[in-house]
């Protein structure tokens, strides 16, 4: 019962805010939601017994991701005033995509056998390590090359943009930030 | 239903031991930075001036709510809120003694680490909600901060972690009590790590010298410029919490929680958490406030590659080194 009312809060929540996300107009009214429908997420993990997941969740999430957000924000937009504004003009073709996805979903977790399933272990951890690191092995490994390879493409573009710009452009970053960058 | 409601006496109790003592640490601040400079500080209020605090929360309550014309009235609220209910939230699973914490999770340490995370929301939305230039520095300097800083804290909170094989924090604590204490043994990653991890706490916190978001010289108060009254105080609050409980995490991760000589108990966690919490002011009162390139620059090319040689030998250590 207790269990019922709980993820009803939390799906409420994680809803109304994903809702929000889309409809506010200002940027940074939207990725606040946003942090709102993570954390919620991250909750609904809690309670499937997968503590490890919603922790990671809302340390990669609320904490990386929504703040690399932010910061993106506020780089590129001018804060005199004006709101970073999001254009939200209605698409048919954006409705159509939701229909689309709502429907596959609808069929997915209709077909999928939910009702069976063994009580997860205690320490999910461990497991969750092995498999990484035993089954996934090569999967994990190529994964981490791509992001070794996007993080040293990134090195590589912002040095390139400070050597073309020279002094005579605006910099698109503060002073310090760059400067800190290096 | 048993189990909740110890859950919530539980939860009450630490909330206001948490707050109890976060009002004495303001009083601690005050007589030790009078002392460093020569000062007596506060001495009016009550014996050895004890009661200052609770005069200076009176003050506040008195004082006039301002919110500026043109701040965005929900998030200027709220930040304020949040940044108390994150401060406070990291409470829950320190472990207080033997076989006794508020929570006991299986991932404290994940937890502490994702309430950290989250930690810098409430001081952008501070910072951006206010409509401040000043303010608005303070949040941009934050996040960039926080993003840094959570990097290395990261790293170094995984040496106890890797050391111990687990990561619940009352479980970290009782193998230090069984065994050694991971600044002890082995020392030459236990002291580094620890190190590494109090200096990212306190960037976390947005202690001096790592204050930028709120440089009072350079932004008046940062983050905190526009804001009065009961709401000012609850960041006010939210920051010596927050370092109160840094300290206390400190101390369960590295320096043997609630183990000591002469029995173990809460008084050894106390005891640890108050010199921590005391060297943070020392440092506070000795040093000068970092400029925000320097910052960055400290943190990612000495603590990165530090917590990362260090995680490489915790794991190194438990592969190959002498059994405990």
């Amino acid at each position: 019962m207790m269990d019922t009312i709980g993820f009803g809060v939390v799906a409420g929540v994680s809803v109304v805010s994903a809702l929000y996300v889309v409809r506010s107009a200002n940027l940074i009214h939207a990725v606040l939601w946003l942090a709102l429908t993570l954390l919620a997420s991250a909750v609904l993990y809690a309670m499937l017994e997968a503590p490890f997941l919603a922790g990671v969740q809302v340390l990669t999430y609320v904490g990386g991701v929504v703040t690399l957000m932010i910061f993106g924000v506020m780089l590129t937009q001018r804060h005199d005033g004006t709101v970073a504004a999001a254009s939200n003009v209605r698409n048919w073709a954006g409705v159509a995509a939701a229909i689309a996805l709502c429907t596959l979903l609808f069929v997915a977790v209709g077909r999928s056998d939910l009702t069976t399933g063994t009580p997860p272990p205690a320490t999910t951890t461990t497991e969750i390590g092995r498999s990484l690191l035993d089954e996934h092995l090569v999967a994990f490994e190529a994964l981490s090359l791509l992001l070794l390879a996007a993080i040293v493409g990134a090195v590589v573009l912002a040095r390139r943009k400070d050597h073309e710009a020279g002094d005579a452009t605006v910099p698109t970053s503060p002073p310090s930030a760059r400067r800190g960058a290096e | 239903m048993n189990v909740h409601v110890r859950s919530l006496v539980l939860a009450v109790v630490v909330v206001s031991t948490v707050l109890a003592l976060t009002t004495f640490a303001i009083w601690f601040e005050r007589k030790f930075a009078g002392r460093m400079q020569s000062r007596l500080g506060p001495t009016r209020v009550g014996p050895v001036g004890l009661l200052q605090p609770v005069a200076d929360a009176f003050k506040l309550m008195q004082k006039e709510s301002i919110r500026p014309a043109n701040a965005d009235w929900a998030l200027f609220n709220l930040a304020p809120l949040l940044a108390a209910v994150c401060a406070l939230g990291a409470a829950a699973v320190v472990p207080l003694a033997p076989g006794l914490a508020a929570a006991d999770v299986d991932l404290g340490v994940l937890f502490v680490l994702a309430i950290g995370a989250v930690t810098v929301l409430p001081v952008f939305i501070a910072g951006w909600s206010s409509n401040n230039k000043f303010a608005l520095l303070g949040g941009m300097r934050a996040i960039a901060q926080s993003i840094s800083y959570e990097v290395p804290l990261l790293l170094a909170a995984l040496v106890p972690i890797i050391l111990s094989g687990s990561m619940n924090l009352s479980e970290i604590v009782r193998q230090q009590a069984e065994g050694h204490w991971i600044a002890v043994w082995p020392f030459f990653l236990g002291i580094p790590a620890f190190a590494i991890f109090l200096l990212a706490m306190l960037a976390e916190s947005n202690r001096i010298p790592f204050d930028i978001p709120e440089a009072e010289s350079e932004l008046v108060a940062g983050v905190t410029t526009e804001y009065t009254g009961m709401k000012f105080a609850l960041f006010y609050l939210a920051e010596y919490a927050h370092t109160l409980i840094a300290s206390a995490l400190g101390a369960a991760l590295f320096l043997g929680g609630w183990d000591g000589p002469f029995g173990p108990g809460l008084h050894w966690l106390l005891l640890k958490t108050f010199v921590l919490f005391g060297s943070v002011y020392w440092v506070r009162w000795t040093l000068l406030r970092f400029r925000s390139d320097q910052l960055l620059r400290i943190c990612w090319t000495w603590l990165v590659p530090a917590g990362v040689v260090l995680v490489m030998g915790a794991g190194a250590w438990v592969a190959w080194g002498p059994l405990p």
